[in-house]
C-alpha cells in the first residue's frame, strides 16, 4: 500500500482586519505516493495554502489531514520529515556553491557520502560543470535544476512544488518540469504541485482545479 | 559528525562576512576587557592572600585609634601568649634644612613577635636580619627618607625636643601588612625614647601584636570587640588583609566601567543580531524543507552561535594574557612581588558571567528563530520586530548587571538614569522629527521631502540607529569631558586653594605657636576649623564592623573622621535636607551629615549614630544633610554637631585650615616641625604633586577606557552602516533605475544619514548634560560647566563622522551595477 495523504473534508480562511476571507470549505481528496498530481485555479483561490495542509505545515480551520507511510498513520512532524519542497524563488543557499546546496539535505540526514551523491545527481541534471558556482553565478533555469535535484536528493515519500515554473521562460519550464516528473517517477515519489501552468499540469496523473472554494478534476 | 562539521563551517562563514566580523570584535573587545580585568584582579587577590600568610608578623592584630587601660592591657596579656605593643604617628622630621612627612612607629622590647627586621648601615648596604626594634635613644629610617633627609647612620635626629641617634637604616618590618598600600616614608624607634605626649597626633593608632592559640586567639577577638570597639582586627588563618575590601571596590568601580561598555557592546550586537536572525531564519526554514526538525535545527544554530564564542574566547584571551602581563610590570610599582600567573577559575568565572549575558540579548533572537517556518519561503508572513522585547532584555541584563556589579548606588542610579533619560529623549525625537518631516513633505517635491518619507517607512529600524548611535556618542562624551574637566580641576586647584599650605591637623597648643610663627614670618593664617578625632561605631545600635557591603564611604567610616562643630551653617556648606539646629541650643545630640554620606549609608532623618571619641560613646540624632559650595573655602566635614556639643565631649580639639607663606618662610618651616613634630603642614606644591600622581594613573585608567569606548563607538558605527547598507543598495537601485544620478543618490543618502547624527547627537548632549548635573557635583565634587564651544565641536566632529562613514559606504553601493542592485 503507498503512502497516502488524506485530506478530510477540510475547510481553511484567513482573517483581515475587518473581514473574514474564506478560501475553501469541506474539501476531500487522497494524495498518494505513486502519482503525481497537479494544482491549479486563479490566484487567491487557496492553492498555496491547500498544498501547506497537505504537506503538513498548516493545520486546516476546519476537518482533518491523516498522513500514512508505510501502513502506519503518523503525524505531520514525521511526515515533514519525508518531505521535500521546491519553491518558485529557488531558495538556494547563498553562501553554498551547487555542489553544497546538493550535499546539504544529506549532510543534514549524517550521511557520510554527500558530496559523492550529490556530485551523481549534479551530473543528472546536467550540471557537472557547475559544481563550484554559487547561485548567483547561475541562470535561473539553472538554479531551478539545482534545487530540484536538492528536494529528490534525500529520497522523501513527497515532493511538494509551489509554482516551480513561475520565474522561467517556456523553453527552461518544459526542461525543469520534465526533470521534476522524470525524477518522481524514477524514485517512486508522490509529486503536488500547484500552478498556474495547464502545460505543467497536464503532465501529471491528476489535476485539480481549485476555484471558488470548490475542488473539481480539472478537464 | 556531518552536522558538526555543518555547523563549524556554517560558522566560519558568517564570520567572514561583514556582520560577523562586527560581533565577533565586539564579543572579543569585550572579553579581552573583563578578562584582563579579572587575571589582574586575581593576581592582586592572590598576592594579598599570600601576603597576609607571610607579612602579618603575629597570629592576630588589633589595631584601634586609642590605647587600652593599664588595667585591660594587664588583661589582655594575660590572655594571649605574647603580646607587643606598638605605636603610630605621622609626624615631619627633620634634618637640617630638610623636611619630610613619616609615619613613627614606636615598638616596646617584645618587637617582632615573629618574623625579623631587616636593616643596614646605608641605603644600598647588605641587609642583615635582627630579630629586635631599636634601642632606647635610638632610631631606624627607611632608606627613602634618609635619601630625602640627606642623612647617615650616625646623625642625630631631633623629635619634639628629643635627640635620637640614627643607628640603622630600615629595610623590612613583619608587620609591615598593616601599613596595607601606604607608600609613606617609615621611621622607628623605641617607645621609652621620646614622651607620649609629644607624638599625639588625631591618626595616631595603637597596634597589638598577639600570638595565641586558635582558642586564645577566639577569646580575644571576642574581648576586643567589647573593650575596643572602632578596632580593626586581623587574623592570620581565615581573615582578610586590610587592602581586600579596597581592591573589591576598586573591582566595583572598574566592574560599572565594563557595565557602560557591555552596553555599547550590546548595542552593536543588537544591531548586527537582527540580520543574523533573518539569515538564520531563512537558513532554518530551507533547513525545514528537507525534513529537518525544529529541535535540530534550533541546536544547529545555537552551535552556530557558541562555535563564535569559542573564537573569540581564544582570541580575548590570547589579547587578554597580553595586556595582563603589561598591566602587572606596571602595578609591580604599588605590589611589589606582584607576579603574573595563571588563574583559571576566575576567567572560567568571567567567560561564564560573559557567556549568560550574551545568551539573555541572545534570547529574543532564538525565541524568534523558534518560530522559522517553511511557509515563509512559500509566502510572506507579516513578523513583529519583537523590537521591545529585544529591548526589554537588553536593558535588564544591563542593569542586573550593573546591580551585581555596583558598590555605589547612587552613581549607578545616575549613570543609568542619564542613559534612560537620553534614550527616551532620542526616541521621542526621532519619532517626532520624522513624522513632521513627513508630514511637511507630503506635499512638497524634492529629495529632502523623499528622504524623509523613507525613514517614516522604517521608523522602528530608524529609533534602533538612533538610539545606539547616540547612546555611544553619549558614552564617548562624556568620557571625554570627564578626562578633560579633570585635568583642568588640577590645574586649577593652585589658584582656587585658599593660602598655599594646608594644615591637615595642629593641637590646640600648636595654634598659638603657629600664630606666633606665622606673625613672625609674615604670613597669614586664612582659616582655621575646630574638630575632634570621633569614630562611627554603630547605628542605630547596629555595629558599622558587622556591616559588609563594599562601599568608599563604609570604608572611610571605619576609621576616625573629624567631626566639627557649629551652630551657624558653614559658607561653603548649604542645607540639603532636614532641619539645621537653632544657635545656642540646648539638645547638643543633634547632627548633620554630608549629604552623600548619608545617601551612600543609607541614613534617615531620626538614626542614632553612636560615635567612639576619647574611649567615651556619644549618642546623636541625625537631623540634617549639609552638601559642599564652592565659594568660601575647601574646608568641609562629614559630620556637624552643634556648638553646644563641644562641652559634653571629653576629648582634645584639634584644628584644621590653611596659610599664606611669603617665599622666605619656607626656610623657617623646619624650626616649627622640630618643636612639633606632629604638626600635620602640606605645602600645596606637595598637595598638587600627590594630586598629581593620583591624576596620572586616573588619566592611565580613563584613556584606557575611552580608547575601549572608541573602539566599541566605531564597532556601533560599522553595525550601524552595515544593517542598513543591503536596504541602501536595493534603494538606490531602484532610484537609478527610475532616472535619478548617482549625485542625487549621494545626497538622499546625506539627507539620511544627517539627520540620524544630528537627532543621536542632540541625544548625546542631553544625556552628557544630566549626566554632568547629576554625577559631577555628587560624585566628584566637580561644577558642571559646559563649555559650549568644545560641546559644539564635539556635536561637529559626531555628525561629520557619521555622515561621512554613511557616505563611504553610499559611494560603495553605488559602484554596483543597476541590474544587480535589482537582484538583491
Amino acid at each position: 500500500m503507498p503512502d497516502t495523504i488524506e485530506l478530510n473534508s477540510i475547510s481553511h480562511h484567513f482573517d483581515t482586519a475587518s473581514e473574514r476571507i474564506e478560501l475553501f470549505r469541506d474539501l476531500s481528496y487522497t494524495i498518494r505516493a505513486d502519482e503525481t498530481l497537479a494544482i491549479i485555479g486563479p490566484s487567491g483561490a487557496g492553492k498555496s495554502s491547500l498544498l501547506s495542509i497537505a504537506a503538513g505545515l498548516e493545520i486546516p480551520a476546519g476537518g482533518n489531514v491523516r498522513f500514512t507511510i508505510d501502513g502506519a498513520e503518523v503525524d505531520a512532524l514525521t511526515m515533514r520529515a519525508n518531505s521535500g519542497f521546491i519553491f518558485q524563488q529557488f531558495h538556494l543557499m547563498p553562501e553554498l556553491d551547487a555542489i553544497g546546496n546538493l550535499a546539504l539535505p544529506l549532510r543534514l540526514k549524517g550521511n557520510r557520502d554527500a558530496f559523492d551523491i550529490a556530485a551523481i545527481w549534479l551530473e543528472k541534471v546536467g550540471l557537472k560543470d557547475r559544481a563550484r558556482h554559487r547561485p548567483h553565478q547561475l541562470s535561473g533555469g539553472e538554479q531551478q535544476r539545482i534545487a530540484v535535484a536538492r528536494a529528490f536528493v534525500a529520497e522523501p515519500r513527497f515532493i511538494f512544488a509551489d509554482e516551480p515554473t513561475g520565474n522561467l521562460d517556456r523553453h527552461t519550464s518544459e526542461s525543469v518540469a520534465a526533470l521534476m516528473f522524470d525524477c518522481a517517477r524514477e524514485n517512486g515519489c508522490g509529486l503536488v504541485i500547484v500552478t498556474h501552468s495547464r502545460q505543467l499540469a497536464m503532465r501529471a496523473d491528476a489535476s485539480l482545479l481549485l476555484d471558488a472554494g470548490q475542488l473539481k478534476v480539472a478537464a | 559528525m556531518n552536522r558538526v562539521k555543518l555547523v563549524l563551517e556554517n560558522s566560519w562563514r558568517d564570520l567572514w562576512g561583514g556582520d560577523g566580523r562586527i560581533s565577533m570584535a565586539t564579543q572579543t573587545a569585550l572579553l579581552f576587557f573583563l578578562m584582563t580585568l579579572t587575571l589582574t584582579s586575581a593576581s592582586i587577590q592572590s598576592y594579598l592572600a599570600d601576603n597576609l600568610d607571610q607579612m602579618l608578623g603575629s597570629d592576630l592584630v588589633i589595631e584601634s585609634p586609642s590605647s587600652l587601660t593599664e588595667g585591660d592591657e594587664a588583661a589582655f596579656r594575660s590572655m594571649a601568649v605574647g603580646l607587643s605593643v606598638t605605636q603610630l604617628a605621622d609626624i615631619t622630621m627633620t634634618h637640617k634644612e630638610e623636611w619630610a612627612r613619616v609615619q613613627l612607629k614606636l615598638v616596646d622590647d617584645f618587637y617582632p613577635l615573629q618574623g625579623n627586621l631587616q636593616i643596614g648601615d646605608t641605603p644600598v648596604a647588605t641587609q642583615r636580619a635582627v630579630s629586635r626594634g631599636p634601642n632606647v635613644g635610638e632610631i631606624w629610617i627607611d632608606s627613602r627618607l634618609a635619601i630625602k633627609l640627606r642623612t647617615q647612620v650616625g646623625d642625630n635626629l631631633t623629635i619634639g625636643g628629643t635627640d635620637l641617634r640614627l643607628s640603622a637604616i630600615l629595610f623590612h618590618e613583619p608587620d609591615r601588612i598593616m601599613e596595607g598600600h601606604s607608600v609613606a616614608m617609615r621611621a622607628m624607634a623605641h617607645a621609652q625614647s621620646l614622651d607620649g605626649a609629644s607624638i599625639n597626633s588625631s591618626k595616631g593608632r595603637t597596634r597589638y601584636l598577639v600570638t595565641a592559640d586558635e582558642k586564645q586567639l577566639q577569646a580575644i577577638e571576642k574581648w576586643s570587640r567589647q573593650t575596643l570597639p572602632g578596632a580593626s582586627v586581623i587574623k592570620k588563618f581565615g581573615g582578610q588583609h586590610p587592602l581586600a575590601s579596597f581592591w573589591q571596590r576598586t573591582e566595583n568601580f572598574l566592574g560599572l566601567a565594563s557595565v557602560i561598555l557591555f552596553f555599547m557592546g550590546a548595542v552593536a550586537l543588537d544591531m548586527t543580531n537582527r540580520r543574523w536572525l533573518a539569515k538564520m531564519r531563512y537558513r532554518l526554514a530551507i533547513y525545514a524543507s528537507f525534513g529537518t526538525r525544529t529541535r535540530t535545527a534550533m541546536l544547529m544554530a545555537l552551535g552556530e552561535w557558541l562555535a563564535g564564542f569559542l573564537l573569540s574566547i581564544a582570541l580575548a584571551s590570547m589579547l587578554a594574557i597580553v595586556a595582563y602581563g603589561l598591566i602587572v610590570a606596571e602595578l609591580q610599582g604599588y605590589f611589589p612581588g606582584l607576579r603574573a600567573s595563571w588563574h583559571v577559575a576566575p576567567a572560567l568565572k568571567t567567560i561564564g558571567l560573559f557567556f549568560l549575558l550574551l545568551l539573555a540579548l541572545q534570547v529574543p533572537s532564538f525565541i524568534q528563530l523558534s518560530r522559522a517556518s517553511l511557509l515563509s519561503l512559500i509566502r510572506n508572513p507579516a513578523e513583529s520586530s519583537y523590537v521591545w522585547q529585544r529591548l526589554f532584555w537588553s536593558i535588564a541584563s544591563v542593569t542586573l548587571l550593573a546591580a551585581a556589579y555596583s558598590d555605589n548606588m547612587l552613581l549607578t542610579g545616575m549613570t543609568l538614569m542619564a542613559i534612560a533619560a537620553a534614550l527616551t529623549l532620542m526616541v521621542v525625537l526621532t519619532w517626532t522629527v520624522i513624522r513632521l518631516g513627513d508630514v511637511w513633505g507630503r506635499r512638497r517635491a524634492g529629495l529632502l521631502p523623499f528622504a524623509f518619507f523613507m525613514m517614516r517607512q522604517r521608523l522602528f529600524a530608524k529609533s534602533a540607529q538612533v538610539m545606539g548611535l547616540g547612546l555611544c556618542g553619549l558614552l564617548l562624551l562624556f568620557s571625554l569631558m570627564l578626562m578633560r574637566d579633570l585635568g583642568t580641576t588640577m590645574e586649577g586647584y593652585g589658584r582656587s586653594h585658599d593660602g598655599n599650605l594646608m594644615i591637615a591637623e595642629a593641637q590646640a597648643d600648636q595654634v598659638d605657636a603657629i600664630n606666633i610663627w606665622a606673625e613672625k614670618t609674615g604670613s597669614s593664617v586664612r582659616s582655621m576649623r575646630p574638630f575632634v578625632s570621633a569614630q562611627l561605631v554603630s547605628v542605630n545600635g547596629k555595629a558599622l564592623s558587622d556591616m559588609q557591603k563594599p562601599s568608599d564611604t563604609l570604608a572611610t567610616l571605619k576609621d576616625p573622621i573629624r567631626l566639627s562643630w557649629t551652630d551657624a551653617m558653614p559658607k561653603n556648606n548649604r542645607l540639603d535636607g532636614g532641619k539645621w539646629w537653632s544657635a545656642d541650643t540646648d539638645n547638643w545630640r543633634q547632627i548633620s551629615a554630608e549629604s552623600e554620606v548619608m545617601t551612600d549609608m543609607g541614613f534617615s532623618y531620626g538614626d542614632t549614630l553612636t560615635y567612639q571619641i576619647g574611649g567615651k560613646p556619644y549618642d546623636f540624632k541625625l537631623v540634617a544633610s549639609h552638601a559642599y559650595q564652592p565659594g568660601a573655602g575647601s574646608i568641609t566635614f562629614w559630620f556637624q554637631v552643634p556648638l553646644s556639643a563641644r562641652a559634653q565631649i571629653d576629648a582634645p580639639t584639634r584644628y584644621m585650615g590653611s596659610m599664606e607663606l611669603p617665599e622666605p618662610a619656607w626656610d623657617a618651616l623646619a624650626g616649627l616641625w622640630q618643636q612639633y613634630p606632629t604638626l600635620s603642614l602640606v605645602p600645596l606644591q606637595e598637595l598638587t604633586e600627590r594630586f598629581d600622581q593620583t591624576l596620572g594613573i586616573v588619566t592611565k585608567v580613563t584613556g584606557g577606557y575611552a580608547a575601549m569606548v572608541l573602539l566599541l563607538a566605531l564597532f556601533v558605527l560599522a553595525a550601524s552602516v552595515s544593517g542598513f547598507s543591503a536596504d541602501d543598495r536595493q534603494k538606490n537601485g531602484l532610484l537609478m533605475s527610475m532616472g535619478l544620478r548617482e549625485s542625487d543618490c549621494l545626497r538622499l543618502n546625506f539627507y539620511d544619514w544627517g539627520v540620524t547624527a544630528l537627532i543621536a547627537a542632540a541625544g548625546a548632549i542631553a544625556g552628557t548634560w544630566s549626566a554632568g548635573l547629576l554625577i559631577y557635583q555628587a560624585q566628584f565634587n566637580l561644577t558642571y560647566n559646559p563649555d559650549i564651544l568644545w560641546v559644539a565641536a564635539m556635536v561637529f566632529a559626531m555628525v561629520a563622522t557619521v555622515c561621512l562613514v554613511g557616505y563611504l559606504a553610499c559611494r560603495q553601493s553605488l559602484k554596483v551595477s543597476v541590474r544587480h542592485l535589482m537582484a538583491t
